[in-house]
C-alpha cells in the first residue's frame, strides 16, 4: 500500500459512511451537508485519479448545491433543526433489500469482469485537453447541455412560479391540520383574493 | 486502488442512493437519494476514463454531462415540489394519491 | 525556498497581514470617532488576550461537533486559499494547475460554512444571519468566478502562477479593468464586512457569532482576517502582477500589493453603508451580475 492507496481508502470510506449516514441523520441540514461530504470525497478520489478539473469542479458545484438543498430542506421539511428523532420511511425492508441486491449484483459484476489496463499516460494535458474538447469535436454536445440548463431555468421558473394563467397557484389550497380534523394550520388566507383593502 | 476498488466504491454508492430513493418519504430527501446515485456513476465514469481510456478526453465529457444532468434533476426537482406544495399542501410522497385510483 | 520555510512563510504571511488589518481597523475606527488611537500596535493582541480570557459560550441543544469546527474550517480554508499564490516565480505552496477552480472552491465552501457555524448555535440571530448571508453571498460569489474566468482567458491556464506570467506586459487591472473593483466586493461578502456584512452585523445582535465567545471566537475573528487576506493576496496575484516588479524581490513586491488592496478593502469596509438585504439581492442581480458578464465579454474579445 503506498500513501495514493491510503488516501483513497479513506476517501471512499468517508463518501461510503456520509452518503448512508444522510438517511440515518435527524436533521434536514445536517443530511444535506452529509451529503456534500460525500461530493467532496468522490472529486478528491478523482484528483487522485488524474482529473484535477473535474474533482475540484465536483466540490465546487457541489458546495454551492448543497447549500440551496439546505435551504429548501428547512422550507419544506418538519423539524428542521432535528430537534426530534426522524425517521421517515416507507417500504423500509423492501428498499434495504433493494440497495443491498443492486450493490451485490453490481459487485458481483465488477469482480468477474476482467477490464482492460490503459491509464492516462503521465504528462498527459489533461484540463487542456478536456478544454479542447469542450469547445472543439464536442462542442454541439456540450452547448447542448447548455441549452438544456436555460430550458431547465424557464421550466423551473413556470413551475414553481405563483401566478398562473388561471390566477394564482395558491387560490383556494389549504394547509393542512396540526392534529387530525383540526383547524388548518398557518396564516389563513384574506377573503376577496386580498384587494379589499382597495375598496375603501 | 484500482479499477475494481473503485467500481465496488461506486457500486456502493449506488446501491445506498437506490435504498434512500426508493425508502424515503419526503421529496428532498428522496432526491437525496438520487443525487447520490449520480454521484456512483461519476465516480465510475471518472475511474473508467482514468484507468481504461487512456486519457480520451471524451470520457471526461461524459462526467461533465452527468453534472449537468444532476443540475437539471435538482432544479426541476425543487421547481415540482415548489408547485405540488402549493397546490396540494405536500411534502411527502404520500400526499399525491391522485394517479393511484 | 524548502518545504519548510514555505510553510513557515505561509503562516508568518498570514499571521502578519491578520494583524495588520486589525491595526488599520483600529486606526480607522479612532480616526472616524475623532478621538487619539491608544496602543494601535498593540491593540489586536490585547484583544486576543481579552477574548481569550472569556469562558466559551454554550446554547441550549447546540450542533457542537459542527459548531466548533466551522472557525476551524473557515481559517483552514482561508489558508488554502493563501497557499495557492505564489511568493515568487519558483516558490509557491500548493501549485494546482485549476488553482482558480479550488479558489471557487473555497468561495463555496466559505458560504456553507459561514451558514454551518450561524444555524449550529441553535439560536435566532445566528440563524438569521446564516440565512442573510447565504442570500447575499451566493450571487458574490458568482460574480467573482465570472472575473476570475476573464482573467484566466489571457493566461490561457487556470493555474495562478500562469496567470501572473501573462501579466508581464500589461498587468490585468488595467487590462480588464472591471475585474478588480468586483472582486473586492467578493472580499467584503467573503468575510461580511462593510457593506456586505449581512452575516455577524450589529443589527441582528452580532449574527452568525451572536453566541460564540472564548478561543472559539478568538478562531472565527483570526479566520475573518485571514479570508480578508486571502481575497487581497488573490486579487494583488491575479490583477496587479503578483509578485512581478521592478528591483525589489518578488516576495516583497507581493506584500507590499497585498498590503494596498488590504487598505483600499478596510477603507471600503469602513466607508460604505450598509443597505437592506433585498435591495442589495438587487442590485447584485440586476447590475452587478450583468455587469460581470459584459466584463467577460470584453476580456474574450481582447483574448481572441
Amino acid at each position: 500500500m503506498n500513501v495514493t492507496d491510503i488516501t483513497f481508502w479513506i476517501f471512499a470510506a468517508i463518501a461510503v459512511v456520509s452518503g448512508w449516514r444522510v438517511f440515518c441523520t435527524d436533521s434536514m441540514v445536517r443530511a444535506s451537508f452529509l451529503l456534500m461530504l460525500s461530493f467532496i470525497a468522490v472529486g478528491l478520489i478523482m484528483v487522485l485519479l488524474n482529473a484535477p478539473y473535474l474533482g475540484i469542479a465536483t466540490v465546487f458545484m457541489m458546495a454551492v448545491e448543497m447549500m440551496v438543498m439546505a435551504l429548501f430542506m428547512v422550507m419544506y421539511m418538519m423539524n428542521p433543526a432535528g430537534l426530534n428523532p426522524m425517521m421517515m420511511v416507507h417500504q423500509h425492508r423492501f428498499s434495504i433489500a433493494a440497495g443491498v441486491f443492486l450493490f451485490a449484483a453490481l459487485a458481483g459484476l465488477i469482480i468477474v469482469t476482467r477490464f482492460a489496463s490503459n491509464p492516462v499516460a503521465p504528462g498527459t494535458e489533461v484540463v487542456a485537453g478536456l478544454g479542447k474538447e469542450l469547445l472543439g469535436d464536442s462542442m454541439l454536445i456540450f452547448e447542448t447541455a447548455g441549452v438544456t440548463l436555460l430550458a431547465t431555468m424557464v421550466a423551473s421558473v413556470i413551475l414553481s412560479s405563483r401566478s398562473g394563467r388561471f390566477g394564482a397557484a395558491d387560490t383556494g389550497s389549504v394547509p393542512p391540520p396540526l392534529e387530525p380534523g383540526g383547524e388548518p394550520a398557518g396564516r389563513q388566507p384574506e377573503q376577496g383574493g386580498g384587494h379589499a383593502h382597495h375598496h375603501h | 486502488m484500482t479499477l475494481t476498488t473503485i467500481l465496488v466504491v461506486a457500486a456502493a454508492l449506488i446501491g445506498i442512493g437506490l435504498y434512500g430513493t426508493l425508502s424515503q418519504q419526503s421529496f428532498v430527501m428522496l432526491m437525496m437519494g438520487l443525487e447520490l446515485m449520480l454521484n456512483g456513476v461519476m465516480l465510475a465514469a471518472v475511474g473508467f476514463w482514468s484507468l481504461t481510456a487512456g486519457g480520451l478526453p471524451t470520457g471526461q465529457l461524459l462526467t461533465i454531462i452527468v453534472m449537468a444532468v444532476m443540475a437539471v434533476e435538482m432544479a426541476v426537482g425543487f421547481a415540482l415540489i415548489t408547485a405540488v406544495y402549493r397546490n396540494r399542501q405536500a411534502d411527502v410522497t404520500e400526499g399525491l394519491t391522485t394517479l393511484k385510483h | 525556498m524548502t518545504p519548510i520555510v514555505l510553510t513557515m512563510t505561509w503562516v508568518a504571511f498570514l499571521l502578519g497581514m491578520a494583524w495588520y488589518i486589525a491595526v488599520l481597523d483600529g486606526l480607522w475606527a479612532a480616526a472616524r470617532e475623532g478621538r487619539q488611537p491608544r496602543a494601535p500596535l498593540a491593540n489586536p493582541l490585547y484583544r486576543c488576550a481579552t477574548i481569550l480570557r472569556q469562558q466559551s459560550n454554550l446554547t441550549e441543544a447546540p450542533d457542537l461537533l459542527n459548531w466548533r469546527l466551522a472557525p476551524a474550517l473557515y481559517a483552514g480554508l482561508a489558508g488554502t486559499g493563501v497557499a495557492l499564490v505564489p511568493f515568487s516565480s519558483t516558490n509557491v505552496l500548493a501549485d494546482l494547475e485549476v488553482g482558480i477552480v479550488w479558489w471557487g472552491a473555497v468561495e463555496a465552501l466559505t458560504v456553507v460554512v459561514v451558514f454551518l457555524h450561524g444555524w449550529s448555535a441553535n439560536s435566532q440571530f445566528g440563524l438569521i444571519g446564516a440565512y442573510r448571508y447565504v442570500a447575499i453571498g451566493l450571487p458574490v460569489m458568482l460574480i467573482s468566478m465570472f472575473v476570475l474566468i476573464a482573467a484566466a482567458l489571457p493566461a490561457e491556464s487556470l493555474a495562478v502562477p500562469k496567470i501572473i506570467e501573462s501579466q508581464r506586459e500589461l498587468w490585468n487591472v488595467i487590462r480588464q479593468p472591471l475585474g478588480l473593483p468586483l472582486f473586492l466586493l467578493l472580499g467584503l461578502s467573503l468575510s461580511f464586512r462593510g457593506p456586505f456584512n449581512y452575516a455577524d452585523s450589529a443589527d441582528i445582535a452580532g449574527g452568525t457569532a451572536a453566541e460564540v465567545s472564548g478561543a472559539p471566537r478568538l478562531v472565527w475573528e483570526f479566520a475573518r482576517l485571514a479570508m480578508l487576506t486571502a481575497v487581497a493576496t488573490v486579487a494583488a496575484s491575479v490583477f496587479l502582477g503578483g509578485y512581478l516588479g521592478p528591483w525589489l524581490p518578488g516576495p516583497v513586491w507581493l506584500v507590499l500589493k497585498t498590503a494596498a488592496v488590504l487598505l483600499v478593502l478596510v477603507g471600503l469596509s469602513h466607508q460604505l453603508a450598509r443597505i437592506s438585504p433585498s435591495r442589495m439581492m438587487t442590485l447584485i442581480w440586476t447590475v452587478l451580475l450583468p455587469l460581470s458578464f459584459l466584463h467577460l465579454v470584453w476580456a474574450g474579445v481582447l483574448a481572441l
